[in-house]
């Protein structure tokens, strides 16, 4: 895998791993009390999807953004501007003129990714736990979660969602189809106090 | 002693009586007996409102049964609700089960993929052009590698622009039930939910029994213990109420016929009179349901019910008859006399009654119109059957002595007692007047609900599970009627495009509509004409894919089926009727029986604040299409009460006019005519006001109670007025009076404690009404306190 930013991601690193302290037993509980640290944040994403009916990968850029509890806005610029907003229990999709409104919890599949992402940048670890069997790598500096679906119907889809960060920031998140297609997300925080050295 | 042989008239009375009798048991034995709650749901005026009252008739609310599923853990609730499901739907009851899994909705989904060039509302022109396919496809693409995109993936190469997406975008409510391991789930997740749609029509309560029984044996079978099913909605209500209908009148008749039988024996002292006595009731009674039957082609339970109260009221002529019929001074000569004194004033009442239940007779609720029928019917029938019958039988009345002296005592002291307070009902009268008065705009109920005889309890049920699986607001909708179904296809794109406005802008979380389903014929031509023939579409293909991700080579599925939907033959309200979506298309569209089409386009208002107002928004949204109406369903109810409640205080109104316009005719006198109507009006006005006091709204049944009150008051005061005209006081005719009183206070005080609210509603009226009718008629019958008095013997 090597997504367009790479470069990027590795200044943000070394400079978040120099401000790091170091940390013993890094573990599941340990990463959601860094995480609950961060309220709110945006950032810049980069997404390719490997998809096995396609003769090339398919690429989307934009902006995310996460607002604690519950708020978190996708907004992809290219290829084509659509915007994704969930907020509680409300999606609202937005593609050229289309817009729909629609109930998280009428899709559970959804509900469930939605719940792998918010969970993680609010640091929830019980709304983790509770659709995820979570396992924790690294150190506070740098960390990668797995999240295995405990419901049998969602792991007929989702097989794994490893999500890979510095500190309080989410910086990848890879979601493993069950038919063996594959998304990667880049994710690079905009955020006042990071971005001048996050941007080259 | 001897009895006189039965003379000519008497051998013509009784054969008449059998014959008459043998007909009505014949035309009963052909009736057809209902007991849906439709015969308290208006027929009404406007093609809009027959729409509703339709729905709620037979629409496919009427045949939906809301199912929950409580205790246990998520795990069992799951498990049951699934087995729940597929046993009901192996069941030839059910046309269709929801519970959430729609893996078992593979037919409409086939259906909607098959015929997704003509449904799509994305399909035009610029569509199948380069560009549009491009964006197209891109839009399909994006949701690859998605957890959607396990759907969408296997029919990439038949649908690369994804029409069946577009399709079920726009048909899924935004709000639909949540969905917990596949199945649905109350939002706080301890109830599993499901919703059955029954084969029969709603109004086929036998058949909604069936179901009802099969969802509760095939709920026994498969449900662990521990877990608890709860059923509501229309056909439940329905069959409930029908079978409390059926056991709170067996149980009042035959608690009645008790009460009122040993009540006529402690007073006669005498088994023939007591049989002699429920004689024209019996008969009443008959000639009811036989004169409903002919007239309105069936009966409806709840008229039996109420109706056989109604003619309470014949057991009097033959209390009348039987003591006044007495004392004759030649053995069967007392007939006769009664003939002559008596006769005359009950066919007066008997005329005022039916006079009070002609104007029932004329309401636009098919129960009331039947329970006038029955008892303007039952009444004459009553009434002749004491004048011609009784007189064969027991011509010099009864001859039990009984309680008749310590009655006609009784009777005597009321008559002496009273008139000495007249000032004083008289200030009570105005006192009510003016408390009506001032309660006037709250003294009538406008909630059709108060009809039905559902409990509380069942409601809030009812309202729960509808909540969760509806969405908490089905109750507002656009109706569209139409004598063209084309033109109303029409209409209804041209208002859903107007919908779509205010679901984008997030007023409306969705709404539902005929031409998703079945598009218009003109709609479906243009579809139609943006297909390109295979060569051009290849061509733009090549173009559109060129670069990209996505292989045109691969889309040979995707050109074949383009070409076949140009050949396809149109949808249209006939050809849908054997398919999958044959139920859903039948509840959006619905015929009338005058050929006519209304399209229903149920509406669900965004949760929270955004959708307050949301029926405004829709009303401006549809400014200009005129053959567009939105209604909520709620608010048409009350409004189409309100209507009936005022045509049946109308009717009332007339029907009293009448009756005082038939007593001015007998009395020929104006001070006559006060004194009788004086204290008929007293007590409909102290009645009235006992109820404005206590705070009890008056709904339509309570004024069918007034009525009575009136028909039967007037006996009592017409008997006085007579009395006193005749310058002496008969002690039987007072007692006659007072036994007659009595009994109908009694029986309707047993009504009056009915859980049927409708039943209770006409008990408490007549019971306290009827009683203070006598009580008054007494106060203003004699000349005056003082000279009364000193007549007494």
């Amino acid at each position: 895998m090597h997504p367009p930013d790479r470069r990027q991601v590795c200044v943000a690193a070394l400079a978040l791993a120099v401000a790091a302290p170091a940390a013993a037993a890094f573990g599941f509980d340990e990463l959601m009390a860094v995480l609950a640290q961060r309220q709110s944040g945006e950032a810049k994403f980069a997404e390719q999807r490997f998809v096995s009916v396609l003769d090339q990968p398919l690429n989307y850029t934009g902006t995310l953004s996460f607002k604690a509890p519950d708020r978190l806005v996708r907004t992809t610029l290219t290829p084509r501007q659509e915007s994704f907003v969930v907020e509680g229990n409300q999606i609202t999709l937005q593609r050229g003129e289309r817009v729909r409104h629609l109930a998280l919890d009428s899709m559970p599949e959804l509900a469930a990714l939605v719940a792998a992402l918010r969970g993680t940048l609010s640091g929830d670890g019980s709304t983790l736990r509770h659709y995820f069997k979570p396992t924790v790598d690294g150190a506070a500096a740098r960390w990668t979660l797995k999240l295995v679906p405990l419901d049998f119907r969602l792991l007929g889809v989702v097989r794994s969602v490893r999500i890979d960060g510095f500190q309080a920031d989410v910086r990848m998140v890879e979601l493993e189809l069950a038919d063996g297609d594959r998304s990667v997300t880049m994710i690079e925080p905009i955020a006042p106090s990071r971005a001048r050295s996050a941007t080259p | 002693m001897t009895r006189a042989p039965v003379s000519r008239r008497g051998w013509i009375a009784v054969v008449s009586w059998l014959v008459a009798l043998a007909a009505g048991a014949v035309v009963i034995a052909h009736t057809r007996f209902s007991a849906d709650l439709s015969a308290f749901l208006p027929a009404a005026p406007d093609a809009r409102q027959r729409a509703l009252v339709e729905q709620l008739k037979s629409g496919v609310a009427a045949r939906t049964l809301l199912i929950g599923i409580r205790g246990g853990d998520a795990t069992q609730r799951a498990a049951a609700s699934r087995a729940l499901a597929e046993r009901l739907r192996a069941d030839p009851a059910f046309e269709q089960v929801l519970n959430g899994d729609f893996t078992a909705f593979a037919a409409v989904g086939r259906w909607v993929f098959d015929h997704r060039y003509q449904l799509s509302p994305a399909v035009d022109a610029r569509r199948f052009g380069a560009e549009g396919l491009r964006e197209a496809i891109d839009d399909t693409l994006s949701l690859l590698g998605t957890p959607a995109g396990a759907v969408i993936k296997p029919l990439l190469e038949r649908d690369p622009t994804g029409e069946a997406q577009r399709i079920a975008e726009s048909a899924v409510p935004s709000g639909g039930p949540q969905a917990q391991d596949g199945i649905w789930v109350s939002r706080d997740g301890q109830r599993a939910l499901l919703m059955a749609h029954s084969h029969a029509e709603g109004g086929d309560l036998d058949a909604q029994a069936h179901a009802i029984a099969v969802i509760g044996d095939a709920f026994s079978a498969v449900a662990a213990s521990g877990l608890e099913l709860q059923l509501s909605g229309a056909p439940k209500f329905a069959v409930d109420s029908r079978a409390q209908i059926q056991s709170e009148t067996r149980t009042l008749a035959i608690a009645g016929t008790a009460l009122m039988g040993s009540l006529l024996l402690i007073a006669f002292a005498s088994l023939p009179a007591l049989a002699a006595a429920m004689l024209p009731v019996a008969t009443g009674i008959v000639a009811g349901v036989a004169a409903v039957s002919l007239v309105f082609g069936g009966v409806h339970g709840a008229t039996l019910g109420f109706g056989t109260t109604l003619i309470g009221e014949a057991v009097d002529y033959a209390i009348y008859y039987l003591i006044q019929a007495r004392g004759s001074t030649v053995p069967g000569q007392g007939w006769r006399r009664w003939v002559q004194d008596g006769w005359p004033t009950v066919r007066l009442g008997l005329l005022t009654s039916v006079c009070g239940f002609l104007a029932l007779a004329f309401s636009g609720f098919p129960g009331l119109a039947q329970l006038g029928v029955f008892s303007i019917a039952g009444l004459v029938a009553a009434a002749l059957t004491t004048r011609y019958l009784l007189p064969v039988w027991l011509p010099d009345g009864t001859r039990g002595m009984g309680l008749r002296r310590q009655l006609g005592h009784g009777a005597a002291l009321i008559m002496r007692t009273l008139p000495r307070l007249r000032h004083g009902l008289t200030a009570l009268g105005v006192a009510a007047l003016l408390l009506l008065l001032w309660r006037h705009d709250t003294l009538w109920q406008t909630e059709l609900s108060s009809l039905s005889p559902v409990s509380a309890e069942a409601l809030a049920l009812d309202a729960q599970l509808r909540d969760e699986l509806l969405a908490g607001d089905e109750r507002t909708m656009v109706a569209v009627t139409g004598s063209d179904a084309q033109a109303v296809l029409q209409t209804v794109e041209a208002v859903g495009q107007r919908l779509d406005a205010l679901v984008q802008s997030g007023q409306l979380a969705g709404y539902d509509a005929i031409s998703r389903w079945v598009p218009s014929l003109a709609t479906q031509q243009r579809r139609r004409a943006a297909l390109p023939d295979a060569a051009t579409l290849q061509g733009n293909l090549a173009q559109a894919t060129a670069g990209g991700p996505l292989n045109a080579n691969r889309l040979g599925p995707f050109v074949q089926d383009v070409q076949r939907a140009r050949e396809a033959p149109a949808i249209t309200p006939a050809s849908v009727a054997g398919s999958p979506v044959a139920t859903i298309a039948a509840a959006l569209l619905v015929r009338g029986t005058d050929g006519s089409s209304t399209a229903l386009l149920p509406v669900v208002r965004a949760p929270g604040p955004a959708g307050e107002g949301a029926q405004a928004a829709i009303e401006q949204a549809l400014r200009g299409i005129d053959a567009a109406q939105v209604f909520n369903v709620g608010e048409e109810l009350r409004r189409l009460y309100r209507h009936y409640i005022g045509e049946a205080q109308g009717q009332a109104l007339l029907g009293a006019l009448g009756v005082v316009l038939l007593m001015a005719l007998w009395l020929r006198s104006w001070p006559r005519l006060l004194a009788v109507c004086k204290p008929l009006l007293l007590a409909v006005l102290l009645t009235m006001a006992g109820f404005a006091a206590l705070g009890v709204p008056l709904g339509i049944l309570h004024l069918v109670g007034l009525l009575l009150v009136v028909a039967v008051g007037s006996n009592y005061s017409l008997f006085l007025d007579w009395l006193r005209h005749q310058e002496r006081s008969d002690e039987d005719t007072l007692a006659s009076l007072l036994l007659a009183n009595v009994t109908i206070v009694l029986s309707f005080g047993l009504i009056a404690a009915s859980a049927i609210p409708a039943l209770s509603a006409i008990g408490l009226v007549v019971a306290p009404g009827a009683l203070l009718a006598l009580l008054l008629s007494a106060a203003y019958a004699a000349p005056s306190s003082t000279r009364s008095a000193a007549r007494s013997p």
